[in-house]
């Protein structure tokens, strides 16, 4: 590991731990419905600040954290066309098994290339460290994945 | 890195089987080749007799190029009148094949290669195009020589597929071989790129006696007045141009230099299709183990509650 991505990552981790704190809260605006309140964005009171972090201008996590959701979108390196294409190859693969994911959003935000939405029935089901670990864990290994595919074409 | 054959396996297989002694039977088979080409192999009246045709898209182009001269010299005795809706025939008698086996395979696989012989006729015009006008240069100083030997010959246009064609210009010191190509999508153009870079890369590198290799997403000057070249503009179409120097246009070396260049099409084609292949599978992989690392999150089912055989339950003292 290089040694901008270590503090980088230390970084991810331990803003996802202190904005992955949801409790179950129902719509202030429609009766009888629970949505996520960073996707409905009707009430902007339960909305925290989001957050991103930069390693660089090609690299940057953005954190949305709202009372009952987190949004986690990360920008992937990509330094050239053929890793551009790559990147987009792998993250479309990703979303259309967006099923299976459960935390993987359908659509990217813009701007970003993968974009992760974590509710509070998320938490509850599956183990709290154990979703940091799979966004960091992901993280790391999307790089990884990527250079290796393009040493292979060269 | 895997090198394309020049034959119709199948083609040579059907003939290889025949040939071989095997008691005569009737075949009626379709087989296609590569840039829409079909073939028919079929036993029309006997079943010694087996003929074997071809449909080229392009073969008016050929005929033009000499197609009809090459052919008549590779099949001679062989060549039968053409199978309607169709554009060459050539027909053996298994009464009449030679006798020892490797006579016959050969015998198979000229049969095989009518592909790639019906395609070599430009090429083979192209060479004697150089030759001539060689002969013409060397009488002049390079700037005395008139327009006409300096310019080179007229372009030959192959248009093997719809969209697709071999350009051909012979002039007195080289032969220029363009492919033009479409590329469907962004990923086969940004692929198709890489490779040509290593095309490119292998002459400065290792390989001194390679032709020189250059791509362009606009029609390369020499096309500039052919008919039928088009500019989208949109980069879709890439143009390959293969520079034969005169070390790759001895005679000796003609037959293996044309075939090569013809199957580049495919070989190109085929390595990024490969390419695409392999990233997809190495995608499925890596989500695999994705899904993997999410399941491990959540957490293990709970022990469920346990009874003995009369039906009492166990329970921690102190709950």
């Amino acid at each position: 590991m290089s040694q901008s991505l270590r503090p980088y990552l230390q970084c991810v981790r331990s803003s996802l731990t202190a904005a992955l704190t949801l409790s179950n809260f129902a719509s202030q605006t429609a009766e009888r419905h629970n949505v996520p309140e960073i996707e409905a964005q009707s009430s902007p009171e339960v909305l925290l600040t989001p957050l991103t972090i930069a390693r660089n201008e090609n690299e940057r996590v953005l954190i949305e954290p709202s009372i009952n959701s987190v949004r986690i979108s990360i920008k992937i390196k990509q330094a050239d066309e053929i890793e551009h294409i790559l990147v987009h190859k792998f993250t479309r693969f990703l979303t259309q098994r967006a099923e299976s994911f459960f935390i993987l959003r359908r659509k990217p935000i813009k701007g970003y290339d993968i974009t992760f939405l974590i509710t509070n029935f998320h938490t509850e089901e599956m183990l709290k460290h154990k979703l940091v670990d799979f966004i960091i864990q992901f993280m790391e290994e999307v790089d990884k994945e990527i250079s290796e595919m393009k040493l292979f074409f060269d | 890195m895997l090198l394309l054959d020049y034959q119709n396996v199948l083609i040579q297989s059907v003939l290889t089987e025949r040939f071989s002694g095997a008691p005569p039977a009737s075949i009626d088979q379709t087989v296609s080749d590569f840039d829409g080409v079909t073939f028919h192999i079929s036993t029309p009246e006997t079943k010694t007799q087996i003929l074997l045709s071809i449909q080229i898209r392009c073969f008016q182009d050929l005929v033009q190029y000499g197609a009809e001269e090459v052919l008549q010299r590779e099949y001679g005795q062989y060549v039968a009148p053409v199978e309607p809706g169709f554009d060459f025939s050539v027909m053996v008698d298994l009464e009449n094949i030679p006798e020892t086996k490797e006579e016959r395979d050969a015998l198979a696989l000229k049969f095989a290669l009518l592909k790639r012989n019906a395609m070599a006729a430009p090429f083979e015009q192209a060479y004697q195009e150089h030759y001539q006008l060689r002969e013409e240069a060397s009488k002049f100083t390079s700037e005395e020589a008139p327009q006409g030997v300096q310019e080179g010959g007229q372009v030959k246009a192959i248009h093997y597929r719809e969209e697709e064609a071999i350009y051909l210009k012979a002039s007195h010191d080289r032969v220029t071989v363009i492919f033009s190509t479409v590329f469907r999508e962004e990923t086969d153009r940004v692929f198709g790129k890489v490779f040509i870079q290593e095309f490119v890369d292998a002459r400065r590198r290792a390989i001194q006696n390679a032709p020189q290799v250059l791509f362009r997403n606009d029609p390369p000057l020499e096309l500039q007045d052919v008919p039928g070249v088009r500019n989208t503009g949109t980069g879709e179409i890439g143009y390959v141009t293969f520079v034969l120097f005169p070390r790759h246009l001895t005679p000796q070396r003609m037959a293996d230099v044309i075939s090569h260049i013809q199957t580049f099409r495919d070989y190109f084609h085929y390595h990024i299709k490969a390419s695409k292949a392999y990233i997809h599978s190495r995608m499925r992989k890596r989500t695999a183990d994705f899904l993997q690392v999410l399941r491990r999150a959540r957490p293990e089912n709970e022990e469920k509650e346990r009874k003995t055989a009369s039906g009492r339950t166990f329970k921690v003292q102190g709950n």
